[in-house]
C-alpha cells in the first residue's frame, strides 16, 4: 500500500512535469518481466512448487521409486488433488487403476501423498469421492534424510538415530515392524528401541501417523452464522485446501505425541483418533466431520491396531531453521551473539505453534540467561556479557537489521528479519556473480527504496555510467529479477523516449531464486548421474575386492570420487539455501 | 539553474537570412540549459525545411549557439545559445567529464574514504568528520561526499549506523550519522558468500535455456566441464 503511494507520487511528479510542457502519459504496456508476465499477487504465487519444483520433485521420485511411480507424482503435482480414477485416466502413460491403486500406497507409506474427501453438500444422493493430494515438501524432504538422521544422532544419541533411520527408509513403521527390523540388522535390541522411539516421540522427531483419509466439511455451506462470531475472529481459517486438509488429518498433541504407549494396545486407534478429534471440534469448531471415515481405496489400518509411526518432518526442519538462524547470526554478528540466540531459540521453542514462525514469544534476560549458563560455550558468560549480546542484537544499521525486538525489559526473536537477510545475501552474491558490480549496487539501492524508481535516478544514485544504466536494468528484467513500468510520452514537439521506471519486488524475486535454486539442484543431480554413469565400469571393479588398481585406472578413480563428492556436497550445500526461501 | 555569461550579441550585416537565423536563435534561447534539438527546431513549420541545416550552421560560426552531445544519447545533438551552461541532464552532472562517468575519480575517492574508516576501525566516523576533510582535501561538495558514502555502502563495503551514544559511539551525538566499515576484518560480520552463486549455474547466463534434453544441458554443460576439472 505505502509503495504504492510512493510510486505514485513519482510517476505523478513526473506526469505532472511533461502536462506542463504539452505531453500526453500514458502507461506502455509489457511492463512486467517478461518471465513473469503472468504473475499474480495471489496465494500460488506463496506455494513452494514452482515448475523447476515439480521437475524436481518428479526427479527425485524417479529415482528412488522409478518412472511409473513418478507418473503418477507428476499428474497430482500438475493437477493438484484428484481420485484414483482420475489418475489412471490422465496420467500420461497407460497405468491401469489397480497400479494406481498400488502406487498411491505407496506413496501415502512414504508419507508422499494425504488422502481425503469433501463432505457432500446436504442432500445430495452422491457419495464422497476420495481425493489424493501430493505433499510437495515431503517428496523434498527424501533427499534431507541426512540431515534429520544428524540432528537426531547429536541431539538423542546414535540408538536413536537407528529407529529414526528405519523410519526414514520405510516412512511408517510399528514398534512391532522396528522391533522386526532391527533383529535382521543392527541388533540394539527390544528395550533399547523401545526407549528410543519414546524419546523420540518426547522430542516431537516421531509421530503417530495422521488421520488416514480426514473428510473435510463443504466448504459452500459452511454456515454463514460463523461471520463475524468470535471463534471466527480468533481462529484464522486455513487458508489452502493442503492446509485444511493437513490440519483435519493431524490428531490432537495428546495422541500425536503421546507420554505412555504400549505394544499391542487393545485399544482401537480409530477410536482415539474420533474422540480426539471430536475433543478438539469442540474446542476450535474446525470444519472436519467427525465420524464420517468412509471406506478406503486404500486401506492403511494395520491389522493388529498397533500405533504406526512416522518421521516428524515439521519438528525437524524447524530445528535446521534454529540451526540456520544461529549459523546467520554467528557470520553477521559474532560467536557472543550466536550463543545468546541460540539460547533463546531453546526457551522460546516448546511455545512455537508453526515452523513459519515470524517471531517468537517475548523472553525476559533472567531466563535467557538460565539458558545461556547450561550450554558448554556460554557456561562462562556474565549476565552482563549476555546483556551486551542483546544489545547488540537488538541494533539496527543501513547493513543489518535488528535480529531480536526488546519490549518492556523482554525479548523477541525476529525469525522474519534474520531468515530475511541471508535470503538478501543469497540473491545479491547471484546479481554480484552474473550481473556485476554496477548491478549490484544498483539492486541494493532498489532493494532499499522499496519503490518504483527512474532509470536516470538509479544511475545517479549507483553512480554507473548514465548511458549503460538501461542495458543492465535490462538484463536484469528479462531474467525476473525486476519489475520494469513503462512510460510512453507523445504530444509536445519532438520525439521523447519513454521513461522506465524499476522496482525490485522481493516476492517476484524470491520466486526467480527459487525456481532457478530447484533447478541447479536438478542440474547438480542429473550431472553426478551422468558423470557415474560414464565411469560405471571402473567404479564397480573398485568395489571389488580382490582388485587393486593401478596407473590410469588409480588416476580416473582418484577423479570420479573427487567429482562425486564435489557433487554431492554441493547439492547438499545448496539445498540448504534453498530451504532458506522455500521451508524457514 | 543555468547561468547567463554574457550579454545578448547582436546580429549584425545584411544576411537575407537573418530573419530566419533570428528565429532560431530565439527558439534555442528560450531553451536555455536544455538546449533544443534539430527534430525539435525542424518543428517550426516557418522556416523552410531545407534551410535549417546552413542556418544553424552559420549560427555555430557566428559563436551564437553551441553543439552539445547528450551524454544519454550521443548521437542526439542539444544546441545551446553560447551565454547558457548544459543542464544536469545533457552532462550527466558533477561527476561527469566531457559526457562520461569519471570512474577513476570516483573509485580514488572511495579508497581514501575506506582507508579513513580503516584506520579508525574501532570506532565510528561521522559524516561531519567525513565531509570536513573531502571538502577541505578534495574539494567535493557535501553532497558529492555523502555520493561517495553511499556508494561504499551500495558496495556493502561500509555501513551507515545512527549513534546511540553508548560504547563506540561514546564521542558522538545521539542520532549522529556514522559509518564504520564492515567484514571480519573490523570484527563487524560478513554478508554470506551466497551458495547458489558459487556454483555454475548460479553464475549461468543460459539458465533460462538449459533443460535436462536440451541443446544447453547439464550433461553437455561446459560450465560444469570446467568446474569438474581436476
Ligand atoms: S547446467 Fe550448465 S548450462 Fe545449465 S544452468 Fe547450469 S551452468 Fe548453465
Amino acid at each position: 500500500m505505502t509503495s504504492n503511494l510512493r510510486v505514485r507520487t513519482t510517476v505523478e511528479y513526473i506526469i505532472y512535469k511533461l502536462k506542463s510542457l504539452n505531453f500526453t502519459i500514458k502507461p506502455a504496456s509489457g511492463h512486467l518481466s517478461p518471465a513473469k508476465a503472468n504473475y499474480k499477487t495471489t496465494k500460488s504465487v506463496l506455494m513452494d512448487n514452482t515448475e523447476y519444483g515439480i521437475v524436481y520433485a518428479v526427479h527425485i521420485i524417479t529415482v528412488q521409486f522409478g518412472s511409473v511411480v513418478s507418473k503418477v507424482c507428476e499428474c497430482l503435482l500438475r493437477r493438484g488433488p484428484l481420485s484414483s480414477r482420475d489418475i489412471s485416466r490422465l496420467a500420461e502413460s497407460e497405468i491401469s487403476h489397480n497400479q494406481v491403486k498400488d502406487i498411491l500406497y505407496l506413496l501415502i507409506q512414504h508419507n508422499c501423498v494425504q488422502a481425503f474427501s469433501i463432505e457432500p453438500p446436504d442432500g445430495s444422493e452422491s457419495k464422497a469421492v476420495v481425493q489424493y493430494l501430493v505433499l510437495f515438501n515431503n517428496i523434498l524432504h527424501r533427499v534431507r534424510y541426512n540431515k534429520f538422521s544428524r540432528v537426531v544422532n547429536e541431539e538423542l544419541g546414535r540408538e536413536c538415530g537407528i529407529v529414526l533411520d528405519g523410519l526414514l527408509s520405510n516412512g511408517r513403521l510399528t514398534l512391532g515392524q522396528l522391533i522386526e527390523r532391527d533383529r535382521d540388522s543392527e541388533k540394539i535390541g527390544e528395550i533399547v528401541i523401545r526407549g528410543s522411539l519414546q524419546k523420540l516421540v518426547a522430542a516431537h522427531f516421531v509421530e503417530r501417523i495422521p488421520s488416514p483419509e480426514p473428510v473435510l466439511g463443504n466448504k459452500e455451506q459452511e454456515p454463514a452464522k460463523k461471520k463475524g462470531s468470535k471463534a471466527a475472529k480468533i481462529l484464522k481459517e486455513p487458508e489452502t485446501l493442503e492446509e485444511r486438509v493437513l490440519e483435519a488429518a493431524i490428531p490432537v498433541e495428546a495422541i500425536r505425541f503421546p507420554h505412555v504407549f504400549v505394544q499391542d494396545s487393545n485399544s482401537s486407534i480409530a477410536d482415539n483418533d474420533s474422540n480426539a478429534d471430536n475433543d478438539s471440534n469442540a474446542d476450535n469448531d474446525s470444519n472436519i466431520t467427525e465420524g464420517k471415515r468412509k471406506e478406503r481405496d486404500v486401506d492403511l489400518s494395520d491389522p493388529s491396531n498397533e500405533v504406526i509411526w512416522r518421521p516428524n518432518f515439521e519438528e525437524f526442519i524447524r530445528r535446521l531453521r534454529h540451526k540456520a538462524c544461529v549459523e546467520i547470526v554467528k557470520e553477521r554478528r559474532d560467536e557472543g551473539c550466536a550463543i545468546v540466540l541460540r539460547a533463546m531459540l531453546e526457551v522460546g521453542r516448546s511455545q512455537e505453534k508453526k515452523v513459519k514462525t515470524d517471531k517468537s514469544v517475548p523472553m525476559s534476560v533472567g531466563s535467557i540467561y538460565e539458558e545461556v549458563i547450561t550450554t558448554i560455550p556460554g557456561r562462562t558468560m556474565l549476565q552482563e556479557r549476555v546483556e551486551a549480546c542483546l544489545d547488540q542484537l537488538s541494533a539496527t544499521s543501513s547493513y543489518l537489521p535488528a535480529f531480536v525486538i526488546e519490549v518492556d525489559g523482554s525479548y523477541i526473536v525476529d525469525f522474519k528479519a534474520i531468515i530475511s537477510i541471508a535470503q538478501k545475501d543469497e540473491i545479491e552474491a547471484v546479481v554480484m556473480r552474473r550481473y556485476g558490480k554496477e548491478a549490484f549496487r544498483m539492486f541494493r539501492y532498489l532493494t532499499m527504496e522499496g519503490r518504483f524508481v527512474e532509470t536516470d535516478r538509479i544511475a545517479d544514485a549507483a553512480l554507473t555510467e548514465k548511458k549503460d544504466t538501461p542495458q543492465i536494468l535490462l538484463k536484469m528484467w528479462q531474467d525476473g529479477y525486476l519489475h520494469m513500468q513503462k512510460f510512453a510520452v507523445t504530444g509536445g514537439t519532438g520525439y521523447t523516449p519513454p521513461f522506465l521506471l524499476w522496482k525490485v519486488n522481493k516476492l517476484i524475486v524470491t520466486r526467480q531464486m527459487l525456481d532457478e535454486m530447484y533447478h541447479a539442484s536438478l542440474n547438480l543431480s542429473l550431472r553426478l548421474t551422468h558423470e557415474l554413469e560414464s565411469e560405471k565400469e571402473l567404479l564397480l571393479l573398485s568395489n571389488k575386492k580382490d582388485v587393486v588398481l593401478e596407473g590410469a585406472y588409480e588416476e580416473r578413480l582418484i577423479k570420479i570420487k573427487a567429482k562425486r563428492l564435489l557433487l554431492s556436497s554441493t547439492r547438499f550445500r545448496l539445498d540448504d539455501a534453498l530451504m532458506l526461501f522455500a521451508n524457514f | 539553474m543555468s547561468k547567463r555569461k554574457r550579454a545578448d550579441p547582436k546580429l549584425s550585416g545584411r544576411d537575407p537570412n537573418e530573419a530566419h537565423e533570428k528565429k532560431l536563435l530565439d527558439m534555442i534561447r528560450s531553451k536555455q540549459g536544455a538546449g533544443a534539438t534539430m527534430y525539435e527546431l525542424k518543428g517550426d513549420k516557418t522556416i523552410p525545411p531545407t534551410m535549417f541545416t546552413r542556418l544553424v550552421q552559420s549560427l555555430k560560426k557566428k559563436g551564437l549557439i553551441k553543439e552539445i552531445p547528450t551524454m544519454n544519447n550521443k548521437g542526439h545533438k542539444h544546441f545551446l545559445a553560447m551565454e547558457f551552461e548544459p543542464d544536469k541532464e545533457l552532462t550527466g552532472g558533477e561527476w561527469y567529464i566531457d559526457g562520461t562517468l569519471d570512474v577513476s575519480k570516483i573509485e580514488d575517492l572511495k579508497a581514501k574514504c575506506v582507508m579513513i574508516l580503516e584506520r579508525h576501525r574501532h570506532r565510528v566516523v561521522t559524516l561531519d568528520v567525513m565531509c570536513g576533510y573531502f571538502v577541505k582535501e578534495e574539494k567535493l561538495s557535501v553532497d558529492q561526499t555523502k555520493e561517495i558514502l553511499k556508494n561504499l555502502v551500495l558496495d556493502n563495503q561500509i555501513m551507515e549506523v545512527k549513534s546511540n551514544g553508548l560504547n563506540e559511539f561514546a564521542s558522538t551525538r545521539i542520532g549522529e550519522v556514522c559509518y564504520k566499515l564492515t567484514g571480519k576484518k573490523s570484527g563487524n560480520g560478513e554478508a554470506r558468500g551466497g551458495a547458489f552463486a558459487s556454483i555454475p549455474c548460479g553464475a549461468c547466463p543460459h539458465i533460462g535455456l538449459c533443460t535436462p534434453d536440451g541443446v544447453i544441458s547439464p550433461t553437455t554443460c561446459v560450465y560444469f566441464q570446467k568446474w569438474l576439472e581436476f
